[in-house]
This record gives structure tokens, C-alpha cells and sequence, in this order.
């Protein structure tokens, strides 16, 4: 297969004419080549089963902290009353909103006709599902009684009681179990022409079977692809909607109490754009490497990184406005208990979580409105993880200090997370990048058959033939 | 990019009026006629808090579409859209109606001790507005309204006589110029029309507060500029002009845009609603306690129905939104329902305490809204209307507009 | 590959069948002209495919719009119903219990919660939202697959090892052989149409799935079985050992008892029981009166209310005997802490007992205070009920002093009394209101 690399900066718009997509030249038969020659090749860049090993071991110390926990009670974490929920919580909402940039990508930027989502969509959505998986992974531990997780569930008791439907904790299982079932339905749904193309690739037997079955006997009908697209599109207006609520109902955890600090009406699309921007920060974090180790280059181009930051530039904003609208009301209100609690955030104990997470989210990403930054990569990954860094410490934030600090002073208390925590912590992101890793060996990283759709006009006809099987 | 559609060729489209639009005078003259009449006369018994009490509806009402319609052109620009560009003059042309609006707050400014209760606070909030008096103060007051026009005419302006400069010479460096603009454009904007919702309509309870109330009042700015967006294009194309050039995908769009306002309102309206309800805390609650009491719980009611079950119910599907009969019937219903918000958020009085008692009953409904929604809507149109005559249609060089000429929806 | 080919595939293994003609294009404009051409020809029983949803290509076949929006909706508007009817039944109503062939589990329980509506339609919204996403999401999913007819694991054209491309970078057009229209015409249709090779795909006769693919299936569908029965075993399964306590908490620890002589060397003398302090009264040196404190005198039941104890006389007011004073005590207490089972008449009718009741939980309904069984029982007895329950009843004695113990045996005794009562037991002057209609 010969591609020729063209050094063409795609970023660059001239109005008019919409830059390409895809670099390197690559016809219909070299996206395909691009993409499947990863899952076919019997070997893998060192640097994966590096990460494979670490992230294995990581796992592994969530497993053996989780049987800890199990064994011990909650006791072997910091938490303490008025700090009941610490590190467990603040992981969950972090993880939560990990996955809200896949389905903003697949979802809401499809909707906005937006085709650079198309280089990134199908390793954005895998992130989503194996961040949603980490996430529910909290709530169900940090009950204590491990064994009674389906509590969590609409199910009733043995006095026929069901759960209680007003509370914002039964919503989230609904939020967060539709949202893991329709992103994986959408994924798979998306992942079904590209499975039928490495079937009809396949070299061995098993490979054969394995994506045959998975693939469903797919051949590219076009009354298939008929009823597929409108099923795509529809999904796609459904998943809009769904991933606005997944996060504005994990803000009414905490809005719906009264506790100074997190009663405040603007907590939901405040949640939702910092989901999609500390998503999106992954996102281009994981990007970064991958499209260096899988020679995905000419697809996940200098331009989608680009677009990238300015969507992490624009959320950062929003974040900002929101920090700031916050603060404003808080002395606005002339509620004392309000003021004090954001006083508090900025000057208390806790003030260097607060100011981590205020320059992380709000100062770092605005070297994004220079071309230069958002088009650099070492730039890039320092932002993306400092941002990861900062909204992870947002939802520090807003959990420890509100809680630690509520009306009444003799019942105030510290918090700080023992070492399970931390490890617990440190195993949930070896869970993630595991799965992650599976994922990018086996399963075609980047949506073929959408590609191909975006490719320029001149590409569409199929190749001179050069490249029989 | 590939486009299968077929592309015409602008320069074969009427894309202006041949001379003023007759409507503009009329809408001018009947305009100054009925505000004039109702300050003077102030039918029905009315007194001046009364009359600026329905000004301040009609003004903030076509406030909202000025300034839908220069978010709509801001976002255009920062996405670098192909597909509006055919109705993006249009929305300039709305938007630059920024310096007429800059006069008519005039009155809400030199009258603001009849609007605006943190003026001449009461027994009961005077402890509260004293806190406030730092951000509630009338120097302060007169200088943010100052700031807000500044910056909105500035925006609406300049983005508008760019777009006009590159109609002259065909420059697409103008396009990426305004791209860049756009971005910092928005932060702009973004602060303004949110401290201008708390100054305009939360001050108005001045011991009320929510964080979201900027974004709420947002969404109904952007779903009002967008229909009105809508039936101007009507409007044009029923005078025969640029008749090719708008079709019934750029209208689906539109549609598309105004449903998920829909929706978007929705979503901040109930963020607002339920977080207060839940966790009914009294210094917050009253607010929709005021309007949940008497006949006031039939404007929520009819507020929840209008703007969010029926339109969502009737242009959920994608046909009713590429027909322009039912999208007129769409974008007309949502500025009804804009109106209504905006009544709904102005009007109740302060205090539950007569409403509770069943003794506050009535919608304050008055012939003097009438006046001025006819007042000042006639002078927003007579600008709109002639500003819209005196230049092309449409950005006829601009470099996306062969885009947009092509466009399809799938 | 741009002269066309016709080639015949040569087959080995088991017998075949020609079942579709399969034209292969170069490009997508290519097929969608061929597309054109083959619908203009009248051809009702072919297809086209390609390697991502070509444009225009619906137009060309004349592919009508599918109905699945149609059928997303109803998915959603069932979501809804789920949603409104899923929380209103088991939240905010309590019909269940009217209706006795509903399972206990699924009756439902209406209980304030937060001080709100037992119907509280904003916190009912998000899960209402999020049943009618997650079921039109399924209709999305699974009424694409049912309308497409997949999976489909087998399909003769996948056996042309030319039409593999499908899913790279060619474009085919099938045509049954089964299609009325099809005739030798309709290979010089499609090469004329510009089709690079023309093939015929066969069929296999009477094809199956492999046997261990069928087995492989009926096992995991029992294996998937497994919790279920286990589950609905466990429900009807009455068991006399305790449950597997897995996880002990704090319910068996190692502690010290009085009656083992244990060592401890915490302490200088090394005993783990401790001897009593010089100067402190233990817990039964008040309780030596066995009549005040177990409603017993000797090994009887006592039968009078032991008014000489001066706690009893306090809450009496001073008096020695029992009182009005006493009464109204008495019937405080009960109201609060007998009456949600015994009833406020202490017939046995309150509400917690006729709610168990009506949901068959296994609970023994407390007896009317005129029980014959009961009118007999001596107050001492009746003292002990409440302080060590009796049957379901738990024991009272730690959420009730004693005094007030005394005070409710009092006024449940007048209950009794007030049961057998005739009109000659009211007073005379009072009769007449006991008489007149309200």
C-alpha cells in the first residue's frame, strides 16, 4: 500500500474550502488498511503491552482494595461524618463525566453535521462506555455493605417497599444504567459495518467466526443502510438529550440538598459542560499516542486535535462563567451560609484543591486561543492533563468543602483519603486503560465505513485494482 | 465536500428590494402612534407604572429577538458555517437593529424607580438591598445599561458592516477575520445578556436569586431570534425575492434550531424549577410560590404546555419542519410562548400574600401591553424593514455561500 | 479488472444451488447509474451494496422512507407510560392491597419522604425521561436489526469471495435469480450498465448452523437460567438455619462473659469481672420489688396495680389509687405506642396491623382487648406483655418506664371495660347525647 504523507497543515481553512479530512491521499481501500491492519497484526507497539502490564497491575490492586473493603467496611476509608462521601463520590462524578465527550462526538456534533467527528467517534464512544463502567463501579462499592448493591435497584424490599422514586440517587441508576445501555447499543450499532469489514479480512478461522457473529451478517445493502442511518440519526437525537440529563441528574445529588455550595440552579448545565470538557481533555489525551502508536495519523488528523481544543477552550469558558456566576450569586443572595461556603473554598483548608481546579479549568486552557498551542502536541497532552487534573479536583472541591463545613460549626470536620482510597482511585484508571487497550488491539479504532463517507469526491471510486486479497 | 444538490447562481436571484419597503414607514408611524398614546392617554385607568410595566414586556421581548439574532450570527461565524450563509443577512440585519433598542431603553432607564423595587425598597427587603446596594445602585445601574448597549451595538454593528464591506469587495480574508472575532465575541455577549437578565428582570424581586436566570433567559433570546429569523425569510421571499436561494433545507434548519431550543429551554426552566422545589428553601420558593398561587397557576400551566409539550409533540418529526406552512405556525407559536415566558417572569407582584389568600386573583393583563408591544415592535420593524431594504439580501460574495446554496439536509 | 468478466465459481463440498446474480462497480457513481438502470428495467427482487451508505442511492433504487421512526415513538411513548405508571403505583398509591391477586411485592407502598407529595411530579420527571430514551433507544436498535432481518448468519453472497469488497472498497449490485424479471438480459443489463466483473453467487442446499452452535446456545440460555430459578426458589423455600452470615460486622466479636471466669490484663487483679465498686448501687437493687417491676407477686400474676409505689402515685397526682389522672396518662402513652397495631379501641384493628394483614406477610394480628382469652388475663400478666412482648409483638420495656407501664395496663383495662359496656354505664346526665343522632 503506498501512501504518500502529505505535509499539508490541514488546520488551515481558507473560507470557501473546507480543508480534508483525511491526509496522506488515501483512497476508499487505504482507510480500510489503515484502520484493520492494527487488529490483524499478530504483534502490538511495545509501548502497548507496556501500558497493558501497568494498567493490568493496577487492576489488579482495585480488585484486591475493593475484596479490602469488602472484608473491612467503609471504616478503611477517610470518611467521616459530616464527610461522607470523599473520594468515592468525587471519582464517580469524575468518571461520569469522562464519558460525556464520546457521546457529545457521536451524538450532538453528528446532529451538527460536524464530519471530523467521524476520525474520532468510535475510540471517543469506547471511552465513554469503559468511563461509565469505572464510574458505576463507586456507587456500588461505596455503600459499605458491598453485597446489598441491589438496593440500588427499582426492586422491593421483603416489606413490599419499593425504592423511593424522589430521590436523586434512585435517578441516577435510571440516568446512568440508560446511559451505559444506549451508548454500548450506539457503539455496537456503529461498530457493525467495520466488523463485517475485518470479517470479510479475516485470515484465520476464529477471527472469522468471532466478527461473523458479531458483524450479523452485514453486506452493506443499501436498504440496510437505509433504515441504519435513520436508526443512527434518531440515536443520535435521543443520545442528546440523554447526555444532558446523565449529568444534570448527578448534579441534582448534590443541588437538590441545601447544603451551601451545591443549592444552586445553575449546577446542572454547569455539570454538563464540565463533563464534556474534562471528557474532551481525555479525549486528546488519549488521541495523542494512539494515533502515534497505530499509524492512525492521516485520520485522526492535526485538525481534529485542533477542533478539539477549541471545544475544551470554549467548555473551559463555560466552566469559568460558571465558577464566577456562582461566586457573584453566593454574595448576591445575602445568604451568609452561601457566602461563607464559597469564602471558604477559596480561602480555607482546602484552598489549594480550589485554586488547582480554578487554574486548571479556567487559566491553563486559554493558551487555546493561540493556533500555535492548539496545534502542538506536547501543548496539547500538558493541557489535557492538567485539565483532567483540575476537574477531577472541581468535584473535590464541591464535595469536601460543602460537606466538611455545613450550618452547624460544631459538627465541622476534616476529611482526608486513606491509602485504599488512593489505590482504589489509581485501579479504577488501570480498569479504564485496560479495557481501553483490549479495545484498541481487537476492534477497529477509527469508524471505517463513516470515513470513507467523508472522504473527498475524487476518492470515492474504489482503487485501480492493485490490491487483490 | 461532496454535494450532490444543485447550485444556482446568486447573481440570477432578486436579492434586493428596489426601493423602501413601504411597510417600514407604515410600521414606523403607527409605531410612535401607539406608544405615544398610551403614555399620554394611558387607557383603562392605568397609571405610569402601569404603562412601564407593559413597555418593559414589549421592550425586553424585542430585545430578545435583537439579540437572538446576533447569537445566531456570532455562532455562524465561530463554526464557520456553510449553511446559514443565505440567511445570515438577514439575521445581521435583525440584530443591527442594536442602536434603536440603545434608545428605547431610554424610558426603562429615566423610569427605573417605577420598575425596579430595589429603588425604594420596602420594610421587608431593605436589609437585603442594603447587602446588595454595591451591585444594586443607581450609578451602577445606569452604567451597566450604558456597557450593555456599548458592547451590543458594537457586536451587532461591526459584524454587520464587515458583511457588507465583503458584499462591496468580495474579500474572504473578511471571513476569516470575523472567525477569529467571533470567539472573544461571544465571551462578550455571553456576560452581558446574563448580567443584563439579573438588572432587567431578577431585579425586579430583588430578593430573589438563581445562578442559571442569564442562561434561562438565553435560551428564550436565542428560540425567539431564530423564529422571528424564520418568518422574516418568509416575509422575504413572499415579496419575491432570493425565492431559489432559500429552500426548504435552510428552513428545516431553522426548525431543527428552534425545536431544540425548545428543548433547551425546557431543560433550564425545569434545572431552575426543581432545584428550587426540591429543596423549598423559603427565600427562594416564593418566586414560583407567587406564581403558582391564584390565577397565576394557569400562566405556569399554559407556559409548560405551550413552551415545551405541544411544540414538542407537533415538530418532533421532520416533515413539519420542511413545510413553511406549519414552520410559520412553529416560529409564530414560539415567540407567542417567548412573550408569555417573558410576562410570566416580569409580571407577578413581589409578595404571595394576596394570591395566597385567593384575594390576588386575575392575570394583570392590559390593554396598555397591547399598545406597546405594537409601539415598540413598529419601530423594530420600520428598522429592520429598511435596513433590510437598503442592502442586498444576502452576503452575495461571501466564500461559504456556495455551500449554503448547495445545501441538504440527510 | 475494466473488461468484464464472467466468471462461473467452480464449487467443491457440498451441493449447490445458483441463487443471486452479483455485478461488481468501481465506483459509487457507477452503481447508483446502474441502480437507476435496473429499477427503469422493472427488477423488484435486488439490492445494492456498497462500503459506507452512498448518497442518492435510496432515490436510485427507490427505497421508500422505513417506518421506524414511527416505531421508535411508540417504543418511547411506552417508556413514558412505563415511567408514569412504574412510580405512581409503587410510590404514590396504596390500592395494591384492594386487589387481592396482585403479588404482595408488586402491590406498592405510598410513604412521605422528605416532606414531599406522595405524587411528586418534578421528582418523578428524570426517571420518566429516562425509560422513554432507553426505550426508544432499544426500538432504535433492535427495530433496525428486525427490519434489516439481522443477523442473518448465513447469506449465499458472502460466499463469493469477490463480493468480500463490499466492506472496502467496492459496490455490488444483487440480483435474485428468483426476480420474475430475470432472464439473460439481465447480465448484458448490468455489464452494459458498466459493471467490472458479473458472478453468480450460489446457494448451499438445505444449510443449517453447525449442531455444537445450536448446543452451545441451548446451554447458555439454562445456564442464563440458573439466578432465576435459584431466585424464585429462595422465595418459596421456608428454611430453619439461619441465613450464611458472610460478613460479620460487628455481631459475633470476641468479647468477655461473666459466666466464663475469663483473665484480663487490663486489670491489676487480673479478673475480667469486675467486682462492684465501693459506694454504687447495681441495676437490680432497684428492681427487688418484683410486683411494681414484673407484675408479679410470688410465682402469680399479680392482680392489682401496685399504686403504693410513690412513681405511680406521682403520675397519679399523689393519689394512692387509680385516677382519672392516671387514666389520661395511661391513654397517652397507648396512643403512642400501642395504638398503630392494637388500634385507638384497642380492638386490634390499627393500621399497621390491617396494612400487614391485608398484604399477607406473615404477621400475627394482635387480639381484641375483649378476647375472651384476654379478659381474664391479671394485670401483672398484661404488665409483662408490654415489657417482654408477646408473640410478634416486640417487648416495650426499653422505649417505656415503668410507671407508664402501669398507667397503660390501667387504661387498657378500662378498653376492656369500656367494650362490654351498656348505656347504663354512662352517667345520666350524658345519656341523652349518646342517644341523639349527630
Amino acid at each position: 500500500m503506498a501512501s504518500i504523507v502529505h505535509d499539508r497543515d490541514n488546520t488551515i481553512e481558507t473560507p470557501g474550502r473546507r480543508a480534508p479530512l483525511v491526509t496522506g491521499g488515501h483512497d476508499l481501500h487505504g482507510v480500510t488498511e489503515v484502520v484493520c491492519r492494527v487488529a490483524e497484526s499478530r504483534s502490538a507497539p511495545g509501548a502497548w503491552y507496556l501500558t497493558m502490564g501497568v494498567s493490568a497491575a493496577l487492576l489488579a490492586a482495585l480488585g484486591a482494595m475493593i475484596g479490602y473493603l469488602f472484608f473491612e467496611g467503609v471504616g478503611v476509608w477517610g470518611l467521616n461524618n459530616p464527610v461522607g462521601w470523599g473520594f468515592d463520590i468525587t471519582n464517580f462524578v469524575f468518571w461520569v463525566g469522562i464519558g460525556h465527550a464520546g457521546t457529545l462526538i457521536s451524538a450532538i456534533l453528528y446532529l451538527f453535521r460536524q464530519k471530523w467527528r467521524t476520525g474520532i467517534n468510535r475510540f471517543a464512544e469506547a471511552m465513554t462506555i469503559f468511563a461509565v463502567m469505572c464510574a458505576g463501579l463507586f456507587p456500588g462499592i461505596h455503600i459499605g455493605r458491598v453485597w446489598l448493591a441491589f438496593y440500588l435497584f427499582p426492586l422491593p424490599n421483603q416489606m413490599a417497599m419499593w425504592p423511593n422514586f424522589r430521590s436523586p440517587l434512585l435517578w441516577d441508576v435510571f440516568a446512568v444504567g440508560t446511559y451505559f445501555t444506549v451508548s454500548l447499543l450506539f457503539w455496537y450499532m456503529g461498530l457493525i459495518p467495520d466488523l463485517a469489514t475485518l470479517r470479510d479480512r479475516a485470515k484465520t478461522k476464529l477471527s472469522a467466526f468471532l466478527y461473523g457473529l458479531f458483524s450479523m451478517g452485514w453486506t452493506g445493502s443499501a436498504r440496510h443502510w437505509h433504515r441504519y442511518e435513520r436508526a443512527y440519526l434518531i440515536l443520535a437525537a435521543l443520545s442528546t438529550p440523554l447526555v444532558l440529563s446523565v449529568h444534570s441528574v448527578v448534579s441534582f445529588d448534590f443541588a437538590t440538598s441545601v447544603l451551601p455550595g451545591w443549592h444552586t440552579t445553575i449546577f446542572p448545565p454547569y455539570f454538563v459542560a464540565g463533563a464534556i470538557f474534562s471528557g474532551f481533555a481525555m479525549v486528546v489525551m488519549l488521541a495523542i499516542p494512539c494515533r502515534a502508536l497505530f499509524g492512525l495519523k492521516d485520520l485522526i488528523t492535526l485538525r481534529h486535535l485542533d477542533n478539539m481544543n477549541k471545544v475544551i477552550l470554549a467548555t473551559g469558558l463555560m466552566v469559568g462563567y460558571a465558577y464566577t456566576t456562582e461566586f457573584f450569586v453566593a454574595w448576591y443572595s445575602g445568604s451568609a451560609w452561601e457566602l461563607f461556603a464559597f469564602k471558604a473554598r477559596a480561602m480555607g483548608p482546602w484552598w489549594w484543591s480550589y485554586w488547582i481546579m480554578f487554574s486548571c479549568n479556567v487559566f491553563v486552557p486559554q493558551i487555546f486561543w493561540f493556533r500555535w498551542a492548539r496545534t502542538s502536541i506536547p501543548v496539547m497532552l500538558v493541557v489535557s492533563v492538567l485539565v483532567n487534573v483540575g476537574m477531577w479536583f472541581e468535584r473535590f472541591v464541591i464535595i469536601v468543602t460543602s460537606l466538611s463545613t455545613d450550618f452547624l460549626p460544631s459538627a465541622w470536620d476534616t476529611y482526608w483519603p486513606t491509602w485504599v482510597e488512593a489505590w482504589t482511585m489509581a485501579g479504577s484508571f488501570g480498569l479504564f486503560f485496560f479495557m481501553f487497550g483490549l479495545f484498541c488491539k481487537f476492534l477497529p479504532m477509527v469508524a471505517i465505513s463513516e470515513v470513507k463517507a467523508v472522504l473527498p469526491h475524487d476518492a470515492h471510486a474504489g482503487g485501480a485494482g492493485g490490491h487483490g486479497h | 465536500m461532496a454535494s450532490h444538490g444543485h447550485t444556482i447562481d446568486i447573481f440570477s436571484e432578486t436579492r434586493r428590494f428596489e426601493r423602501t419597503c413601504p411597510s417600514a414607514l407604515i410600521a414606523a408611524v403607527i409605531g410612535v402612534a401607539a406608544l405615544a398614546a398610551g403614555f399620554v392617554m394611558k387607557p383603562g385607568g392605568a397609571d405610569l407604572r402601569q404603562f412601564m410595566n407593559s413597555y418593559l414586556l414589549a421592550y425586553l421581548f424585542v430585545l430578545s429577538i435583537s439579540l437572538g439574532c446576533l447569537f445566531f450570527v456570532l455562532i455562524q461565524h465561530v463554526v464557520a458555517a456553510g449553511w446559514s450563509v443565505v440567511v445570515r443577512r438577514l439575521a445581521e440585519q435583525i440584530a443591527g437593529a442594536m442602536p434603536l433598542m440603545a434608545l428605547l431603553v431610554i424610558p426603562i432607564v429615566v423610569f427605573r424607580t417605577e420598575l425596579y423595587p430595589w429603588l425604594n425598597p420596602t420594610d421587608e427587603m431593605k436589609h437585603l438591598v442594603e447587602h446588595k446596594r454595591p451591585y444594586l445602585n443607581d450609578t451602577f445601574f445606569i452604567i451597566r445599561v450604558a456597557a450593555y448597549f456599548a458592547v451590543w451595538t458594537l457586536l451587532s454593528r461591526g459584524f454587520l458592516s464587515a458583511s457588507l464591506r465583503q458584499d462591496a469587495n468580495g474579500d474572504a480574508a473578511i471571513s476569516t477575520r470575523l472567525r477569529t472575532l467571533a470567539a472573544p465575541s461571544l465571551i462578550l455577549y455571553g456576560v452581558t445578556v446574563s448580567f443584563a437578565a439579573v438588572d432587567f428582570m431578577k431585579a425586579l424581586s430583588p430578593m430573589w436569586f438563581s445562578t442559571i436566570f442569564g442562561v434561562y433567559w438565553f435560551a428564550g433570546c436565542a428560540l425567539s431570534g431564530f423564529g422571528f429569523l424564520a418568518l422574516v425569510a418568509m416575509w422575504v421571499q413572499g415579496s419575491g425575492k432570493l425565492t431559489r436561494a432559500i429552500t426548504k433545507e435552510h428552513y428545516h434548519d431553522l426548525g431543527k434550531l428552534m425545536f431544540a431550543f425548545v428543548v433547551f429551554w425546557t431543560y433550564i426552566a425545569f434545572s431552575q424549577y426543581m432545584l428550587i422545589w426540591y429543596a423549598n428553601i423559603p427565600e427562594e420558593t416564593r418566586w414560583y410560590l407567587v406564581r403558582q398561587s391564584g390565577d397565576w397557576w394557569q400562566v405556569s400551566l399554559a407556559l409548560l404546555l405551550g413552551h415545551f409539550c405541544i411544540p414538542f409533540v407537533l415538530f418532533i418529526s421532520r416533515h413539519p419542519k420542511r413545510s413553511k406552512a406549519t414552520l410559520f405556525i412553529f416560529a409564530v407559536w414560539v415567540l407567542l410562548m417567548h412573550w408569555l415566558d417573558l410576562f410570566y417572569l416580569t409580571r407577578p407582584p413581589e409578595a404571595p400574600e394576596g394570591l395566597l389568600a385567593g384575594t390576588g386573583g386575575g392575570i394583570p393583563l392590559h390593554l396598555l401591553d397591547a399598545l406597546c408591544i405594537v409601539g415598540v415592535g413598529g419601530l423594530f420593524w420600520a428598522w429592520v424593514a429598511s435596513a433590510l431594504a437598503r442592502h442586498s439580501l444576502v452576503p452575495e460574495r461571501d466564500p461559504w455561500l456556495k455551500e449554503s446554496l448547495a445545501f441538504e439536509n440527510y | 479488472m475494466s473488461a468484464s468478466t464472467v466468471t462461473q465459481k467452480s464449487t467443491a463440498g457440498p451441493a449447490t444451488a445458483p441463487h443471486t446474480l452479483v455485478a461488481e462497480f468501481a465506483s459509487a457513481d457507477a452503481l447508483v447509474r446502474a441502480c437507476e438502470q435496473v429499477r427503469n428495467a422493472g427488477y423488484t427482487r435486488w439490492d445494492a451494496h456498497s462500503p459506507y451508505p452512498v448518497h442518492g442511492i435510496d432515490r436510485a433504487i427507490g427505497i421508500r422512507a422505513t417506518r421506524l421512526p414511527v416505531l421508535i415513538f411508540l417504543c418511547g411513548a411506552t417508556g413514558t407510560t412505563i415511567g408514569v405508571l412504574l412510580q405512581w403505583w409503587t410510590n404514590a398509591v396504596n390500592a395494591g392491597v384492594q386487589f387481592p391477586w396482585v403479588p404482595t411485592f408488586l402491590q406498592g407502598y405510598n410513604f412521605i419522604i422528605s416532606g414531599k407529595p406522595y405524587w411528586s411530579f418534578p421528582a418523578n420527571i428524570p426517571v420518566i425521561f429516562e425509560l422513554t430514551i432507553l426505550l426508544s433507544a432499544f426500538g432504535a436498535f433492535f427495530g433496525m436489526l428486525a427490519l434489516n432481518g439481522l443477523p442473518q448468519h448465513y447469506n449465499p453472497l458472502l460466499r463469493l469471495d469477490r463480493f468480500r469488497r463490499v466492506t472496502d472498497d467496492r459496490f455490488f449490485i444483487s440480483i435474485g435469480l428468483d426476480d420474475p424479471k430475470y432472464g439473460s438480459a439481465t447480465r448484458r443489463l448490468l455489464e452494459g450498465a458498466g459493471a467490472a466483473a458479473v458472478e453468480i453467487a450460489d446457494d448451499v442446499k438445505e444449510s443449517a448452523p453447525p449442531r455444537w452452535f445450536l448446543r452451545a446456545h441451548v446451554m447458555l440460555a439454562c445456564f442464563l437460567l440458573i439466578p432465576l430459578a435459584v431466585i424464585a426458589y429462595m422465595r418459596v423455600d421456608k428454611q430453619s438455619q439461619p441465613r450464611i452470615h458472610i460478613v460479620q460486622d460487628m455481631d459475633n466479636q470476641e468479647r468477655y462473659t461473666a459466666g466464663k471466669q475469663m483473665a484480663n490484663d487490663v486489670f491489676a487483679d487480673g479478673r475480667s469481672a469486675r467486682p462492684k465498686i465501693a459506694g454504687t448501687l447495681a441495676r437490680e437493687d432497684f428492681t427487688q420489688d418484683p410486683h411494681y417491676y414484673q407484675g408479679r407477686v410470688g410465682d402469680q400474676w399479680a392482680t392489682g396495680i401496685p399504686m403504693y409505689h410513690p412513681e405511680l402515685q406521682r403520675l397519679a397526682g399523689g393519689a394512692a389509687e387509680v385516677n382519672e389522672q392516671l387514666m389520661r396518662r395511661g391513654r397517652d402513652r397507648y396512643a403512642i405506642f400501642c395504638s398503630h397495631c392494637h388500634g385507638l379501641d384497642g380492638a386490634g384493628a390499627g393500621r399497621v396491623a390491617t396494612y400487614v394483614v391485608q398484604r399477607e406477610i406473615g404477621f400475627v394480628p394482635p387480639k381484641s382487648y375483649a378476647d375472651p382469652d384476654v379478659l381474664v388475663r391479671p394485670v401483672g400478666h398484661l404488665f409483662n406483655t408490654i415489657t417482654n412482648g408477646i408473640r410478634t409483638m416486640a417487648p416495650h420495656g426499653d422505649q417505656i418506664p415503668v410507671a407508664d407501664r402501669w398507667a397503660i395496663v390501667a387504661y387498657v383495662k378500662a378498653l376492656q371495660r369500656a367494650q362490654a359496656a351498656t348505656i347504663e354505664d354512662v352517667p345520666t346526665e350524658q345519656r341523652s347525647r349518646m342517644t341523639q343522632p349527630k
